[in-house]
């Protein structure tokens, strides 16, 4: 029996699905995958056309990986990881470069979220949202959308 | 029901969040996919993100894919992507994670299957030489690098060059974060457009529109998207309104007008607006 209507509320929380479980799970899984196969060889970071704007960069092209895959641990990154997680635009040719099918995109992409916070642990890449962001969306759209269009259409 | 009148297959067009900047490419995709029997309903805007942008906050992200992800289930008809953002983070994260129930399609892969249906509709010619301003990413997902410049070779009059440069990452809004990139990929556009005997440069995507046409603005090469080439082909008689403020730069409010500006406000178009209307790639001179 209830004893309060407090610890009804708190079991009903309780049972539901955190926001971002799914996502939360599933990136939990391409992580303990990725660890799990890369081998070091830092082929992906080799081909990377970005890693010349690295604010680190670095010819050591396994220890650049190994950085990265500490991130993913949840480890600090080294400069010349964070450098390269930092300017990582999703060119992907890592993807065939990588012997062993890591998906070295995803890896990246898993690194700069979770370097950025995003995955819970500290940030170790400053995040640079734009606080314009969204209402600069919303004013462009006022500016080329009638109002009929601005009501149906977003 | 007239027997004759072939129904059209609705689908639903999911444009993204920053092609409001560019309303003309939206009527004219809507009037394309009519033309070729669909009956395009769109949506778009912040209520449709897909939540790529929010890599710093994976709650926010999980929570705009599932709203996402829920809104186009519930529309129950296919689902044609115009941003490459939201397609490829639909291939990646939101369709891994939610329950899609909709077939997608990408436009350009859309337009490149019915090509047929498409190429007696360009009737208009457009003489220009272009250059293909390309990315090396996406083009895993949708061979847009190639997609792209066989539709552009139906349209009488327009010549596909060959472009001798390709840009780094997948599309240049991502390069806003990194100054020297972006510079570079400006540069070396439109060194390789004049170099390989172009008169203008195309883009894919509208988020290397906006980008490039900074170039434009700079008086270094005119800048299209390919869908203004298409549309303008079909006789289809859209304005392109940015390019005319990003042209004007400071001039621009007197385009848009105040009663538009007063839409948005004045103190948020001077502060966020105007400086994107503004900015000017730093060209270097060519040795």
């Amino acid at each position: 029996m209830l004893k309060s209507p407090f610890e009804f509320t708190a079991r009903a929380m309780s049972n539901r699905p955190q926001i971002g479980q799914r996502l939360k799970e599933f990136e939990e899984r391409e992580v303990a995958r990725i660890l799990g196969a890369c081998t070091q060889c830092g082929k992906c970071h080799e081909v990377c056309p970005m890693a010349q704007y690295s604010k680190a960069p670095s010819g050591d092209h396994k220890a650049v990986v190994g950085g990265v895959l500490a991130v993913l641990r949840g480890e600090a990154g080294t400069p010349e990881a964070l450098g390269w997680i930092g300017v990582c635009t999703r060119s992907g040719l890592c993807v065939p470069a990588c012997p062993e099918n890591v998906d070295p995109k995803m890896m990246m992409r898993l690194a700069r979220m979770t370097a950025l916070g995003g995955r819970g642990q500290p940030a170790q890449l400053p995040v640079k949202e734009d606080p314009d962001y969204f209402d600069r969306v919303r004013a462009f759209a006022r500016l080329q959308l009638n109002d009929d269009e601005l009501k149906e259409w977003t | 029901m007239n027997a004759n009148v072939k129904a059209r297959a609705p689908v639903t067009f999911w444009y993204g969040c920053n092609v409001l900047r560019h309303g003309d490419i939206i009527h004219a995709c809507l009037d394309i996919l009519r033309a070729l029997d669909y009956e395009p309903s769109p949506v778009g805007g912040v209520d449709y993100c897909c939540g790529t942008v929010k890599d710093a906050n994976q709650t926010a992200a999980a929570g705009m894919a599932k709203r996402t992800v829920g809104k186009l289930n519930d529309r129950g008809a296919p689902v044609v992507v115009w941003c490459p953002s939201c397609h490829s983070h639909m291939h990646e994260f939101m369709g891994r994670t939610n329950e899609r129930r909709f077939e997608m399609s990408y436009l350009v892969e859309l337009l490149h299957a019915k090509r047929e249906l498409l190429a007696p509709l360009l009737v208009h010619e457009v003489p220009l030489r272009v250059f293909l301003h390309q990315h090396v990413g996406f083009n895993d997902l949708v061979p847009v690098n190639r997609m792209v410049p066989e539709l552009l070779s139906l349209i009488p009059g327009v010549q596909v060059v060959h472009a001798s440069y390709t840009a780094p990452g997948y599309m240049c809004a991502s390069f806003a974060a990194l100054p020297k990139a972006l510079e570079d990929i400006h540069n070396n556009t439109a060194r390789a457009a004049k170099h390989d005997g172009a008169d203008a440069v195309v883009t894919v995507f509208h988020q290397c529109y906006r980008e490039m046409v900074g170039l434009d603005a700079a008086g270094a090469i005119p800048v299209y998207n390919y869908i203004h080439l298409i549309a303008r082909s079909m006789g289809l008689p859209y304005r392109d309104e940015y390019k005319e403020w990003k042209r004007a730069g400071e001039g621009a409010a007197a385009l848009i007008g105040s009663e538009r500006i007063a839409k948005v406000g004045v103190q948020f178009y001077e502060r966020a607006i105007l400086p994107e209307l503004k900015k000017r790639p730093n060209l270097r001179q060519d040795k």
